[in-house]
């Protein structure tokens, strides 16, 4: 076990410099939530003014769905990390060496993690450049990061199930794609209250809508914890799966 | 096991998904400290054997022991045994030379420190040194060839495992690989290599399988397949000023060739005096004094054994025509898209 953790870790760290050693990997996610900030921020500002928005800052209400926004998509980065491994042959590589399989496939879910940490801390510094309020302090802010990496970690195992099956480059990136509804299938812009036929019965289906609920409560309401426990049990029950079938299909095609 | 054998094979057979049959029941066996060749066309079955050898892949039937260890039951043991340079593939092309053989020491297991220092031996010994900082991505044909070997070096394997390790390469750097490959094997490594190259099997490997279609089609050391194909030859043109005069030389040259005991067979073919014989070096002055003696002046005199070429035609029907190692698609697709221009 003491093996394991060892090798874990320098798959881990060579993982993370290889995401790390391409800038745009890192730059561009900031630019994203920069964007996605200013420019919806600019849109609906005034939408604020119909009501039911439970602040009077558009910012804040954005914030839930900008941090979920980009663990989402860091998802697709998963499984594109994991695919340039086994198309250069540096997974075959790994696979040679005397170490434990799932050691490969540990270290790069945990690099995901940090992924999504890592983006997700820099919506929260933004956020609070732009002078938003988080009513849970510090503490919530922890346990928002906290929820954004298991989410993170659920998005990243259909992003390497998605690598893994198509071994196609480009179908893993496009994937991201099919990404897309569940992100806006939700109270992205609008609280549920102003959200009316088809469209709300989807947001309701919509397992991202209560992971999204549960951080927007901690910026804009405080510790409303059956809306917080919701979303988080939401989270952990899809990471058990997909960590359950992401691990079965891993197994399969490395054995 | 047998003692002598570290690598036995006994009818492996491998079928990939679709019912394409890659290998249809292979038998060779590897002696210790041997270099050992599969000379073969593209799709013969090389990389399917070395893979399933080195664990990578999963055979269908057959047994496989590597280094006193069963394929199956024993994976993890082969894999402290094996090193395995493929083809430049695999290599981390964001990670510095360096960083990549550091990474490497620490897989298998070596202290940070160790592996530090074993990296430093490694860069040394294939003259990597003055680009240890570079990314790897950077590097030429060449210089990928040579990480690559190092980085299956880091733990001092047993055996070796080569997958056409100068395919695509220029002569100099082909012939740097090959010295180091003599170099590990005077050092009792046992190496496995596949080739599409007559050369390279016959330069470097003491016994050679030639592959086809999934089936070994000959086996043995390069001279006893050579030897195999018969006998070499001798070719001689006779120097005459008319040409009925010329016509006249040939005949009594075939004459007289045809009563040495020496001469397993003679001819006249396009204007040549064509004589086969067991040893041509040997036989050449002979057949030289013989001339002389009977005052027939020779312009030209060639001898010409059978070449490996000759092996592979007469076993597979075909000649073989080695790619010139660009089917490397992803580093040409991806490695502009990561800022890595390959320099020399």
């Amino acid at each position: 076990m003491g093996a394991m953790f060892r090798e874990v870790y320098f798959i881990y760290r060579r993982n993370l410099r290889t995401w790390l050693g391409v800038p745009a990997n890192v730059i561009s996610p900031l630019f994203i939530s920069a964007l996605l900030f200013v420019l919806f921020g600019a849109m609906f500002d005034r939408t604020i003014s119909l009501g039911g928005f439970g602040t009077d800052d558009y910012q804040a209400f954005l914030v839930a769905w900008v941090i979920v926004q980009v663990v989402v998509f860091s998802g697709t980065d998963s499984g594109f990390s994991l695919l340039m491994d086994i198309m250069s042959g540096y997974f075959d590589k790994l696979l040679l060496a005397p170490i434990n399989r799932f050691s490969i496939f540990f270290g790069s879910l945990m690099v995901s993690g940090t992924r999504a940490l890592l983006q997700a801390l820099v919506v929260v510094f933004l956020a609070l450049a732009l002078g938003v309020d988080f009513q849970t302090g510090v503490l919530g802010i922890l346990a928002m990061l906290a929820l954004a990496v298991i989410f993170g970690l659920v998005w990243s195992c259909l992003g390497i199930m998605i690598a893994l099956k198509t071994r196609n480059a480009q179908a893993t990136q496009t994937a991201g794609l099919l990404f897309f509804p569940f992100i806006f299938l939700t109270t992205a812009f609008m609280p549920e209250d102003q959200l009316s036929g088809w469209f709300k019965v989807a947001v309701k289906i919509n397992p991202v809508t209560y992971v999204m609920e549960a951080m927007r409560a901690m910026v804009l309401d405080g510790w409303d914890w059956p809306i917080i426990l919701t979303g988080a049990w939401v989270a952990g029950l899809m990471l058990a799966v997909l960590l359950t079938a992401t691990t079965w299909m891993y197994r399969r095609q490395t054995a | 096991m047998s003692q002598d054998n570290i690598i036995e094979v006994q009818d492996l057979v491998k079928v990939y998904q679709g019912e394409v049959k890659a290998l249809s029941g292979i038998n060779f066996t590897v002696g210790r400290s041997e270099f050992f060749g599969f000379l073969g066309p593209n799709g013969a079955g090389k990389s399917t054997t070395i893979k399933i050898l080195s664990t990578l892949l999963k055979k269908t039937t057959g047994k496989v022991g590597v280094a006193g260890f069963d394929v199956d039951h024993q994976p993890k043991e082969i894999r402290k045994a094996i090193g395995f340079a493929m083809q430049e593939v695999g290599l981390d092309d964001l990670s510095s030379g360096m960083d990549f053989l550091v990474m490497q020491g620490l897989l298998y297991n070596l202290g940070r420190k160790e592996a530090r220092v074993r990296a430093d031996e490694l860069l040394e010994l294939v003259g990597l040194t003055d680009v240890a900082k570079r990314k790897v991505g950077t590097y030429s044909g060449g210089m990928r060839r040579r990480i690559d070997l190092a980085g299956a070096l880091v733990h001092r394997p047993e055996i070796l495992f080569l997958d056409e390790p100068t395919t695509g390469l220029d002569p100099q750097s082909r012939l740097a690989t090959w010295d180091h490959l003599n170099e590990l094997h005077s050092q009792g490594t046992t190496i496995l290599l596949t080739t599409q190259m007559m050369e390279e099997a016959d330069h470097l490997c003491q016994r050679l399988a030639i592959i086809d279609n999934g089936l070994i089609v000959a086996e043995g050391t390069p001279e006893s397949l050579k030897d195999e194909m018969g006998d070499d030859v001798v070719r001689i043109s006779v120097a005459s000023i008319s040409e009925s005069g010329s016509q006249e030389l040939y005949d009594k040259a075939l004459s007289l060739v045809g009563t040495q005991s020496y001469v397993t067979g003679s001819s006249l073919e396009g204007g040549e005096l064509v004589v086969n014989v067991r040893d041509g070096d040997a036989s050449a002055p002979r057949l030289l004094k013989l001339m002389i003696e009977h005052d027939i002046e020779i312009a030209r005199l060639a001898v010409s054994r059978p070449t490996l070429d000759d092996v592979f035609l007469q076993h597979t029907g075909r000649t073989i025509r080695p790619d010139n190692g660009e089917g490397d698609e992803y580093g040409q697709a991806i490695r502009p898209l990561l800022g890595l221009r390959r320099r020399g």
